[in-house]
């Protein structure tokens, strides 16, 4: 029977989770710390699950939560750590997604630092990998990280928290699953830890793949390795893959055409001259991520229960999760 | 009307029923649908079969007779697009009833999604398959023989040569491989991962089944029993000057490599009528430095009639398949981790297309003389 700490559990991911481990009966009880009020869908879950508020990107409340008579009491032995980056401006993690990185190695260090928590799961994200021409079909999970000094910073930050996870896979007491979730569309349509979707630019020319899965199918592979317990590093994604100009249009992101190298430059430097904005456009934009889940299929037994559909043309595009039959 | 359909139907003495003269212009997806039913008759139960759930007393059974795992679900080509375009009109008028059986045969292994792991969306094939049809019959006139040597189910790797500057060789053996291959199969072609990188390009290569030349795609592709048509040549194929036509350019190594370790035939497949298509005359490599190109052609018609000048001569094809080799089955999988081992088997090949070459090149010209 495990005892679990969620961070994060007020994501909407967490919502499932805590629901799926609600039901679970390997589960004893579950902590979920978050940095909202409690939210109410918790509180049929009260018998098994605990919240507590606090910020993980400020050490002092990690530290005296993990020294307090509360968490002492939990005996916690497994960690699953959802970072909750959602693009609406409400829902973001204070300070930005880049308090990813800081917050992660903190909790990782704590972990390790107590031989009573054993596993350790942690959501990261398949953008990690590099985006490169050569790469557009079927990545799978040793490729190259994307190892840009000029990308995105949210990107940067998915990376160095996944290099901090990685570090804990060899040589750690502590048992490492990284799941590399792929864009996460939930319920209601909304993408989440999805960079490429966060901007609305466009590249003329391009309209890469993208893998996508549903928030029920990531709450089960977190699930799924937590009592798995084979440390190592899994994609998960669904079956379907769509091009981002679909996405972006069901997600009603719509932002600028840019056009393609070396046009692109070109009249880059002549909007310079002008002193407007440049758009944001990244390898993201011109190279897809299209990951292939076999070895979590094979290893975790994950297997997508959600099929993600995009219906409807243009402006009215909208993206369903529907359940396999 | 099509040519190739016969229509069976009593019509009226005078004039003929509108409704039924409409068939060659039905909406693409009404089409498409009757075609998918048409194969899942196919693969229903006979009446013999079903008489087997009665029980003792010859009552029937309550129980549903088991019939194994459902059928998987045809495409309907994105039927939730409820506005076929002006595309899909044409698509559908340029291609038969027969052309979209062997479409959705293709495509059943998709279960209704509306693309492949690899970017392919059977629609946008679809539309490109009508538009390589024409160029197949009335451009290049292909002429394929050998058939027999392409498996039915299981995967291969095609080893061709390659030429004629722009690659429209792998267009007219993938649409062989539709139009005259039984039952059709879908061949994808290995394209350079520079393509990956051009603007449009790149997108409709994705889109119509192409995928980009890495290890581990063709590793996925052979893994799936998919059919892979690989140019040994790589890009030393279609730059080659008018005057080394039809004469094979050294052969990378990887697709024996890859045979041996997935433990597939290689099919060797000659195309003659490419290297004709667009002769070059020189390669201006500092232009081709210039703007970044990996060369720079130049042709009787190219730069001279700007991007026109690009567009294939009307020449005619020939797509032979030969006898598949299978060095998987004399040699283990480790072999491909020996180089002189794997350069002896690559050149094996290469000898077996240039033969194949050669025969159909040298009965050619006796033709035109």
């Amino acid at each position: 029977m495990r005892r679990v700490l969620v961070t994060h559990i007020e994501s909407p991911v967490g919502r499932r989770l805590a629901k799926a481990l609600y039901h679970d009966p390997e589960v004893a009880l579950v902590v979920g710390v978050g940095t909202a009020p409690e939210p109410s869908f918790l509180a049929p879950y009260r018998g098994k699950i605990a919240y507590q508020r606090l910020d993980l990107a400020k050490a002092r409340h990690l530290q005296s939560f993990l020294h307090s008579e509360r968490f002492a009491r939990a005996r916690v032995d497994s960690v699953l750590h959802l970072p909750f980056v959602s693009d609406r401006p409400g829902e973001r993690v204070p300070g930005g997604v880049p308090s990813l990185v800081s917050e992660t190695r903190r909790l990782v260090e704590e972990c390790v630092a107590r031989p009573a928590i054993e596993r350790f799961v942690y959501l990261s994200s398949v953008f990690v990998y590099a985006p490169e021409p050569g790469n557009v079909n079927l990545v799978s999970e040793n490729q190259l990280l994307g190892f840009d000094g000029e990308g995105d910073a949210d990107v940067r930050a998915w990376i160095d928290a996944d290099l901090i996870c990685q570090n804990e896979l060899h040589g750690s007491s502590l048992r490492m699953t990284i799941l590399r979730a792929a864009t996460i569309v939930t319920e209601a349509g909304e993408f989440l830890n999805s960079p490429p979707l966060a901007h609305g630019e466009a590249q003329i020319g391009y309209d890469p793949m993208l893998s996508v899965v549903s928030d029920r199918d990531v709450a089960r592979a977190l699930v799924l390795a937590l009592h798995a317990d084979r440390p190592g590093v899994y994609n998960v994604a669904s079956r379907e893959i769509f091009p981002r100009s679909q996405l972006r249009d069901s997600s009603r992101r719509l932002g600028p055409l840019v056009l393609p190298e070396p046009l692109g430059g070109a009249l880059s430097l002549v909007e310079q001259a002008l002193g407007r904005r440049r758009a944001h456009v990244t390898s993201f934009h011109r190279y897809g991520v299209v990951v292939n889940t076999r070895l979590a299929h094979d290893v975790l037994g994950f297997e997508p229960q959600y099929r993600i559909e995009v219906r409807g043309q243009g402006p009215r595009r909208r993206i369903d999760t529907v359940r396999s039959r | 009307m099509k040519k190739d359909e016969v229509v069976t139907t009593e019509g009226p003495a005078l004039g003929s029923d509108p409704f039924l003269q409409g068939d060659g212009t039905l909406p693409y997806l009404l089409r498409l649908r009757e075609a998918s039913l048409r194969v899942v008759a196919e693969a229903r139960p006979q009446p013999h079969e079903r008489l087997q759930t009665r029980d003792r007393d010859g009552e029937l059974s309550s129980e549903p007779p088991d019939l194994g795992p459902p059928i998987p679900e045809l495409p309907s080509f994105d039927d939730r697009d409820e506005s076929a375009g002006a595309l899909d009109r044409l698509a559908g008028w340029l291609l038969t009833r027969a052309d979209d059986d062997r479409l959705a045969q293709l495509f059943a292994r998709l279960d209704g999604r509306p693309y492949d792991e690899f970017g392919m969306s059977p629609r946008v094939a679809r539309r490109a398959l009508a538009f390589f049809k024409l160029l197949y019959k009335y451009w290049f006139r292909v002429e394929s023989s050998g058939h027999a040597a392409i498996p039915e189910k299981e995967g291969a790797i095609l080893a061709a040569n390659h030429g004629g500057l722009l690659p429209f060789d792998a267009s007219m053996v993938v649409a062989d491989g539709i139009l005259a291959a039984r039952p059709p199969r879908l061949i994808r072609t290995v394209v350079d991962r520079w393509a990956g990188s051009i603007p449009f390009v790149n997108v409709f290569y994705a889109r119509v089944g192409q995928v980009i030349g890495s290890r581990d795609n063709v590793r996925e592709m052979l893994g799936a029993r998919q059919l892979v048509l690989i140019f040994p040549e790589g890009m030393a194929g279609i730059r080659k000057r008018a005057a080394d036509r039809y004469v094979l350019q050294s052969f990378h190594l990887g697709f024996v490599e890859e045979s041996l370790r997935h433990r597939v035939p290689i099919i060797p497949v000659a195309i003659v009528g490419a290297d004709d298509q667009a002769p070059i005359l020189w390669d201006a490599q500092p232009l081709a430095k210039l703007f970044g190109l990996p060369f720079f052609p130049i042709t009787p018609t190219f730069p001279l009639f700007g991007l026109l000048g690009l567009l294939p001569y009307p020449v005619r094809y020939e797509i032979a398949y030969g006898e598949p080799f299978r060095f998987h089955e004399e040699f283990p999988p480790e072999t491909a981790d020996d180089p002189h081992a794997v350069r002896y088997m690559a050149e094996q090949v290469r000898r077996r297309i240039q033969e194949m070459v050669d025969q159909r090149v040298i009965a050619r010209r006796t033709k035109r003389t």
